[in-house]
């Protein structure tokens, strides 16, 4: 119990040290925040709606209203479920050695990175939230936003996948120097298997179906088309199945290659 | 009551060695050629409880090797370490919560925030009680004088400030190991004579056991007990400061001058007086002390006599000079 406690408020620290660091640069965090997702959503806004002018009232099955809003959600959701920051950060602390000050605490460099991770998403979500709310209402794009809480627990439940795969490339750090090249592959990928490039009711069979088996479209795909409307209740909660999966399965590989790694590892720099 | 063993603990680090230039850089992409460097050999240690012990060797000496292998760092090739009772390797809560590491040369707090929050997440990690844990910060920050930056950033402090907030930083959870890598590196004297005084204080009320690199010898000299010398991944003296200096050959500081320049070369014993100079320095063993000043005192005009003991810094100096001329 009092483990638990202590466990709790340790992670709450990290939780928190996330978004005291954020506020510490205030520039940075308000174009991290505000003007990112701002130009982002405005650029595709502007794209989509010259292309719908062009090529009449549908594209790949899609009205335009249908599209827009998912063009909007889309890169607001994606932002939430990529990352780079903290996965550059967790190699860095490794290739680096300043992993050494973590090392040597009390604590799981896994837990440390994890909170700060869900705090930094937390509270830059919490604030840029209000852009892709302020189009769709703008443009009366079909959203249900009764929806969207349920939408925002799925989304940071696979936070917690997402940090897997992070942590699980991390590792590689031990093995080799400078592994960020896999950051951005990975990246790249997922571009495509969350649904963020293209929705995947456009992808053929039956490469779609694959697609959907993984958990990555519980990424982008998933709740944007729950929120919009386009996908059922009962498919939408598949997604924390394959979610879970995910993350056992990452897990996993994560606790292996870490333990593995650990071994070689030669405290750089200290 | 032994806090710190090591049976047979050696190390060995692989590395990659790049061969010159662009041919080289291309031939290595394709295939790479690595070698073995042993940084510390079959080592037999023991550390009694509540000792201080200075570590000191040259670079690549096998000293920061050491000191990851206790903190858990990294595990030993060959060979057990245990400390407090813990193999380190393993990690376990219960002896990281016991022990502390202090890198000279890294931060350990964090970057973007005032020491005042940083301490207030160790407290956290630490699970440490709140209102303990703000009063020996009081304590400690007050006798490092260095309480008026709390609440800067880490970024904006200067390295002397750093250090001081590292070393608070590094005591918040009162360690039974303090495991301390260039704890002065790089202050200015004022800052080392303070962090130094404040750890004789330290260790008088909190009897934790030290391990203590530093390349200031007055560091070793003020602050440890026990004097562990490496030299190329081998302890080649593991005793008491008193007994090294008893131990090593015992140098004299001769210095001494005449009324104008020398006119010629002097010789006394083995010690050259160049033509020219007025005013000398010269080492001298203490068993060839007599002989050498009833020689000198022979010379017309020899004035300003003095005798003083070689410093610490000098007997260690050459002891590591004559170890590492060892094959």
């Amino acid at each position: 119990m009092l483990k638990g406690r202590s466990l709790l408020r340790r992670n709450f620290a990290f939780f928190k040290l996330a978004i005291v660091s954020q506020l510490e640069y205030r520039l940075n965090f308000f174009v991290d925040a505000v003007m990112q997702p701002l130009l982002g959503t405005g650029v595709e806004v502007l794209l989509w709606l010259g292309i719908f002018q062009t090529s009449g009232p549908t594209f790949g099955g899609f009205s335009m209203q249908d599209y827009l809003a998912y063009v909007i959600w889309s890169p607001f959701i994606s932002r939430i479920t990529s990352t780079w920051l903290y996965e550059y950060k967790m190699i860095a602390e490794i290739d680096n050695g300043s992993i050494n000050g973590l090392l040597v605490r009390p604590m799981s460099f896994f837990e440390y990175y994890l909170s700060q991770f869900l705090g930094y998403k937390f509270f830059t979500t919490s604030v840029s939230l209000v852009i892709p709310v302020g189009f769709i209402l703008y443009f009366r794009l079909p959203t249900d936003f009764s929806r969207l809480p349920i939408v925002l627990v799925s989304i940071f439940y696979f936070l917690i996948l997402v940090q897997m795969m992070s942590f699980t490339i991390a590792t590689f750090a031990f093995y080799l120097n400078k592994v960020y090249s896999l950051t951005a592959a990975k990246n790249f990928l997922l571009w495509f298997l969350t649904g963020e490039l293209l929705p995947l009711d456009i992808v053929p069979e039956p490469y779609r179906s694959w697609i959907i088996g993984l958990p990555f479209c519980n990424a982008v795909y998933l709740p944007v088309g729950y929120l919009t409307g386009r996908l059922s209740k009962e498919i939408f909660l598949r997604g924390f199945i394959t979610t879970t999966y995910g993350i056992l399965f990452f897990a996993v590989a994560g606790i292996i290659l870490w333990k593995q790694g650990l071994k070689k590892y030669v405290g750089t720099g200290a | 009551m032994i806090a710190i063993e090591t049976k047979g603990a050696s190390r060995v680090y692989k590395s990659y060695t790049k061969q010159q230039g662009f041919r080289g850089s291309v031939r290595g992409f394709f295939r790479r050629s690595y070698v073995e460097k042993t940084a510390l050999h079959p080592t037999d240690l023991q550390i009694h409880s509540g000792q201080i012990v200075g570590l000191v060797g040259a670079n690549g000496a096998g000293k920061t090797t050491l000191l990851k292998l206790l903190s858990g760092l990294i595990s030993p090739t060959h060979g057990k370490v245990l400390a407090l009772g813990f193999n380190p390797f393993d990690r376990k809560k219960e002896y990281l919560q016991q022990m502390s590491l202090l890198l000279g040369q890294k931060n350990q707090l964090w970057w973007d925030i005032s020491s005042r929050d940083s301490f207030a997440l160790l407290a956290e990690i630490y699970s440490l009680d709140r209102s303990l844990t703000e009063k020996k910060i009081a304590e400690i920050t007050q006798a490092l004088d260095c309480e008026s930056v709390l609440d800067t950033q880490l970024r904006r402090l200067s390295l002397g400030e750093r250090m001081k907030m590292e070393i608070v930083g590094s005591l918040l959870h009162s360690p039974k190991l303090l495991l301390l890598d260039e704890p002065t590196i790089g202050l200015d004297i004022v800052a080392q004579t303070q962090i130094r005084n404040f750890l004789l204080n330290y260790v008088k009320d909190m009897k934790p056991t030290i391990i203590l690199t530093s390349h200031y010898m007055d560091d070793i000299a003020q602050l440890a007990d026990q004097l562990l010398l490496m030299s190329k991944g081998r302890i080649v003296y593991n005793g008491s400061v008193s007994k090294f200096t008893n131990a090593t050959k015992k140098q004299k500081l001769v210095g001494f001058s005449f009324p104008e320049p020398l006119k010629g070369p002097q010789k006394i014993l083995n010690v050259n007086l160049a033509q020219g100079q007025q005013i000398f320095e010269v080492e001298i063993s203490e068993l060839e002390l007599p002989q050498f000043l009833s020689r000198l005192t022979l010379l017309p005009g020899i004035a300003n006599l003095t005798i003083s003991a070689a410093n610490f810094e000098d007997e260690i100096r050459d002891f590591m000079q004559n170890e590492s001329a060892k094959v």
